[in-house]
């Protein structure tokens, strides 16, 4: 084996054709992470009685495990609770009908959730209960208040973890290959075995990820600054 | 998929995957060191502003920080054999654990590298200026003011970082080194009863992960001694901050999720 760096190049034209696979897997995972984050999250602040030791424990056992545990399992498991449920009920769907790719976005919302429900957490509690005692007072709701008053400022606060979150997902996302799903990591390991040309290949994912999450990182301190401009000291 | 669901089986996979606890804590332990070993050098020159040499450090974070692990995992495995055959070294024969541990550790480091800088950062500038007011030297309100506060301020961030080291190694799988998830794949493959296996692995990286997070917890009740003891009043209801103003800086800053990612 020798060095070739203009196979560098080839890889990653050839890698560039399966980028929108790993950001749909990213994108589809934060968002619905994010969402049931939110409702975990505000679970867990107002301590609904019965879902409060269900959230607490859902968030520990995801970030207490490895994400690759959490694919394995539902890779594996749901299928197995679908036919169950089918045969039972005697629907026609079977789980065979999912596509792989669906597993990837259902384990990896799962996992988000957890992580994205401690950012919305840590972004509410950041805000200083003042805010919230001063939008009842001037005769808000607590809806209202949260909506208006708290919710854009925990934003402000939990940007930071926001993006290091997509990031996550963003390298976590490579995980996918394991239950088959082409994504860069899938694609660069094909590429690098077809031609026997295994640094160069993943060097060239190496870089596509690399500018991916720099990517992410300069969007992210850009919507920061916009999103804090509530937040100027000195005189307006 | 495989046999049908049998929960006794998960018990009699928790020895058959704790054999391997071991390979899985020493791949831990061994890259922790070099991460911090590491983490301390790549700091340094970002802490005292050494002209190149920090644009180096960043360069090693950005990628470090920037870049999937399974991926450098496969990059370091693959790529350097053939970097070090330049300079006439032989590592084909060099045990894949070695790989993994360097790969961990150098990504770590990165890490560590972001921890130490962060934490000693964080100590309040008043504090140095006021060591050197009773007459410390440099070095003195260093290790004797600025190192007991930042330990304390890194502590969080550290056990974060543990945590997320130990779930990363599930990844040590792909090269074929057996710890504790490559072990659970074959006996899964053995078996055909793969939940059963994924749910006994579940469990203890979760008991691993749990006694890590509690142990690092106690240490850094102890190290917080100098702050105020009066606990936080608990509000009954809404949005309120019950937490140490660091903890919370803490945990804005780590980077790598909570129990980590």
């Amino acid at each position: 084996m020798k060095l070739d760096p203009s196979f560098i190049w080839t890889a990653f034209l050839q890698l560039l054709s399966v980028i929108p696979t790993t950001l749909y897997i990213t994108i589809v995972s934060v968002l619905v992470g994010f969402l049931i984050g939110t409702c975990v999250a505000l679970i867990r602040i107002y301590k609904v009685p019965v879902l409060y030791p269900v959230a607490a424990g859902y968030v520990t056992f995801i970030r207490g495990t490895p994400m690759l545990t959490h694919l394995l399992l539902i890779y594996f498991g749901l299928p197995m609770i679908i036919d169950g449920l089918a045969v039972h009920y005697g629907w026609s769907f079977r789980a065979a009908s999912i596509p792989m790719i669906g597993f990837a976005y259902i384990s990896f919302s799962i996992t988000a959730g957890a992580y994205m429900s401690e950012v919305v957490r840590s972004g509410l509690l950041a805000v200083d209960k003042g805010q919230l005692e001063a939008a009842h007072a001037v005769g808000m709701t607590t809806p209202q208040a949260l909506r208006r008053i708290v919710c854009p400022q925990a934003l402000a606060a939990s940007l930071p973890n926001l993006s290091n979150s997509v990031i996550g997902m963003l390298h976590g996302s490579t995980l996918a290959f394991t239950v088959s799903v082409v994504d860069i990591n899938a694609k660069a390991q094909i590429v690098a075995s077809t031609n026997w040309k295994f640094f160069e290949a993943y060097l060239a994912a190496a870089l596509i990820f690399w500018g991916l999450t720099v990517l992410i990182e300069r969007a992210a301190a850009l919507i920061e600054k916009r999103i804090n401009l509530y937040n100027r000291g000195g005189v307006a | 998929m495989g046999e049908p669901f049998d929960f006794s089986y998960v018990w009699s996979f928790l020895p058959k995957l704790l054999s391997t606890l071991s390979t899985t804590l020493l791949i831990v332990v061994s890259s922790l060191l070099a991460g911090i070993i590491v983490g301390f050098i790549v700091a340094l020159p970002r802490l005292y502003k050494v002209p190149v040499l920090r644009t180096l450090s960043e360069i090693y974070i950005s990628f470090f920080r920037g870049t999937p692990i399974l991926i450098q995992l496969f990059l370091f495995y693959y790529g350097l054999p053939e970097i070090l055959k330049l300079v006439q070294v032989d590592v084909t024969r060099a045990p894949v654990l070695v790989f993994v541990i360097l790969t961990y550790g150098l990504h770590t480091g990165a890490y560590m590298s972001e921890m130490i800088r962060a934490s000693v950062t964080a100590v309040d500038k008043g504090q140095v200026e006021a060591a050197y007011a009773a007459g410390m030297t440099g070095y003195q309100a260093f290790t004797r003011i600025v190192l007991p506060q930042a330990l304390a301020i890194a502590v969080p961030v550290f056990s974060n970082l543990v945590i997320a080291l130990l779930k990363d190694t599930s990844l040590a799988f792909t090269l074929g080194v057996m710890e504790m998830t490559g072990k659970a794949q074959t006996l899964g493959a053995v078996t055909q009863h793969f939940i059963e296996t994924y749910i006994a692995l579940a469990l203890i990286y979760l008991v691993i992960s749990f006694s890590i997070e509690k142990l690092l917890g106690m240490a850094e009740h102890r190290l917080l001694r100098h702050e105020d003891r009066n606990s936080p009043v608990k509000k009954t209801f809404g949005i309120h901050r019950n937490r140490s103003y660091r903890r919370i800086i803490a945990e804005m800053e780590s980077g790598k999720g909570g129990v980590g990612l």
